[in-house]
């Protein structure tokens, strides 16, 4: 009985949830970040090479073994492929190297005041314009804000897409 | 040694320029991406995409990350395959070569660059320049009546695929510390379509090739948002568009539908429910409203997107700020539009009536927009490597090899 309170006042709880300031700037960072991405996924080392073949177990053992060993297969290395150093298996953890890394590396911080470099050239947040407010659904003018989540909507409509849609749907 | 030839590379983030400066015409322009098709093997490197036939679920690979080369050996198998197109029976190593250089450009970075070029390459001599110094060259040939031309002094804004710069010029080099730069570029204004209109419309989330293609064609720059806007409200939208997606067999890039073909499908469609057949097959179609002014809208106010950055009239406005108080009346009376994102219709007159009023009013104002604003800068390029003064400027291989770094230092910009 107790633990079947606990549980629909939870899930109340949930639902009511506002995300709070922090978190919906986080959301905002995210979104920004995805614009400069690509949509390639970096391949398994020697996945482009023909030089190993995943070879599917012998059903016998499959089932002696049980279901869970469905996952894992044996990979049998045909032929002298490249040898998988230790540094590569780490370069490979870290992902390749982008511009951010490159950029602590310069250490452009240390260079003496006054010097023009990539941090220099930000143009920095505007002072002539304040941010306008456009609908996260239709992407007109919107008037209105979300209780919950804080994107802006237009209309009963627009709001009735949102809260099915988008609305806290980056918190699960 | 004398040199047979010198190639001309303008490495964007999102296209390549190469071309020959004895042929100065007709370079070669291809995306600067591997392109991947979903589940098979076979790679298009550089060039290659050109003559793709199905560029729908693509995985695109690209050596640069926010306008600067992080991947250089991709980068480099890009350039080796198109230069030996390129350079037919000659050898690199009797050619110069003129690479643009991005602005403020990590040691780093430009030493790889050099490396790649002299080393792996095999160029016998290298001269890098930031593009906007070189547009400015191609510009001030085509209109050298401008006082500003002559004195090599301009504003060139450089709306590239990665991000846009407002570059002050002067005797025809970039004035770095008075470098603005707007983290935004055609890049994330493609993604950002991309996003709007999967959620609107199509899921488009793995097409960012085909929807660059998409952008191009029916983005524009809004003169009066709020108007437009409210013009865009409802079925009789004037900004409506139905994009017609790719069939996969005769229409590699889709196309807009035009109202005939709109009327057409109506009719056919028509006719078939009045005999009572099935019902005929939609065309997928995309559509598109307001996304048409609003992705672009984001670089004029980039806080519109989140983004807490000053728009594009206020960062120019900020360079020529930055600048030398005497060269404001020179900067202002020459403003040069160059990139890829400059081509959108309305562009210039939407960043005249946004920068009017930020300049004092004793200056004259003028912007231009560069004839072919993708290419300005490899044109520029090409005019400089046919000069006499390529040598002077060019680092060959043997002092690269002796000096090292130190061999680069005369370029400062």
């Amino acid at each position: 009985m107790s633990d079947k309170r606990k549980l629909r006042s939870r899930k109340v709880s949930e639902r009511m949830a506002v995300v709070d300031e922090a978190d919906r700037r986080r959301v905002i960072q995210a979104r920004l970040a995805a614009l400069e991405q690509d949509n390639h996924k970096e391949d398994d080392f020697g996945a482009g090479s023909d030089d190993e073949y995943e070879l599917p177990a012998a059903s016998g053992s499959d089932a002696e073994e049980g279901p869970t060993s469905g996952r894992k297969k044996k990979k049998v290395k045909v032929g002298g492929g490249m040898r998988k150093t230790r540094g590569m298996i780490e370069a490979k953890a870290k992902g390749p190297k982008v511009f951010r890394d490159f950029l602590e590396e310069a250490e452009l911080e240390r260079l003496p005041e006054g010097e023009p470099s990539y941090l220099t050239a930000a143009v920095g947040p505007p002072r002539t314009a304040a941010p306008r407010k456009f609908c996260s659904v239709c992407g007109d003018l919107s008037s209105y804000t979300c209780t919950r989540c804080g994107s802006r909507y237009c209309s009963r409509r627009c709001h009735a897409v949102h809260t099915e849609t988008r609305c806290l749907k980056f918190m699960a | 040694m004398a040199l047979q030839d010198v190639v001309v590379m303008d490495v964007g983030g999102g296209s390549v320029k190469m071309g020959s400066a004895r042929q100065a015409d007709t370079p070669k322009v291809f995306p600067n991406a591997s392109a991947k098709l979903k589940g098979e093997r076979q790679t298009f490197v550089g060039e290659a995409m050109l003559g793709m036939k199905d560029v729908l679920a693509l995985s695109l690979r690209r050596p640069v990350d926010r306008g600067y080369v992080v991947d250089w050996s991709l980068q480099r198998e890009i350039l080796a395959r198109a230069l030996k197109g390129l350079l037919g029976g000659l050898s690199a190593s009797s050619c110069g070569l003129v690479l643009t250089e991005p602005y403020l450009n990590l040691p780093a970075l430009r030493e790889a660059a050099v490396r790649m070029a002299l080393d792996e390459l095999g160029f016998a001599s290298i001269y890098m320049a930031p593009p906007a110094a070189l547009a400015l060259r191609w510009h001030a040939q085509q209109m050298p009546g401008l006082p500003a031309n002559a004195a090599g002094c301009g504003l060139v804004v450089d709306a590239g695929f990665s991000f846009t710069h407002a570059v002050p010029v002067f005797d025809w080099r970039v004035l770095p510390a008075a470098i603005r730069r707007i983290d935004l570029g055609g890049k994330a204004l493609t993604n950002f379509m991309k996003e709007l209109v999967s959620y609107r419309s199509v899921n488009m989330m793995d097409e960012t090739y085909l929807l660059e293609h998409i952008k191009e064609q029916l983005c524009f720059v809004s003169q009066d948002t709020a108007a437009d806007l409210r013009a865009a409200r409802g079925r009789a939208s004037p900004f409506r568009r139905e994009y017609v997606l790719p069939d996969g067999l005769a229409d590699t890039w889709g196309h807009v539908r035009t109202a005939e073909e709109a009327a057409a499908a109506a009719a056919a469609a028509q006719q078939q429910q009045r005999q009572g057949g099935p019902q005929l097959p939609k065309q997928p179609v995309l559509m598109v409203n307001n996304e048409r002014f609003m992705v672009p809208e984001a670089l004029f106010r980039p806080t519109d997107i989140g983004m807490e950055e000053a728009g594009l009239a206020e960062a120019i406005a900020a360079a020529v700020q930055a600048a030398h108080p005497h060269l404001h009346g020179l900067l202002w009376s020459n403003v040069l539009l160059t990139g890829g994102t400059a081509r959108c219709p309305g562009f210039r007159e939407r960043l005249f009536a946004e920068l009017r009023p930020l300049v004092p009013d004793d200056y004259e104002l003028a912007i231009y927009l560069a004839d072919d604003p993708v290419l300005c800068a490899w044109r520029g390029a090409a005019l400089l490597a046919a000069s006499p003064s390529y040598p002077r400027l060019a680092v060959t291989r043997q002092e690269w090899r002796s000096r090292g770094t130190a061999a680069l230092a005369k370029w400062e910009q």
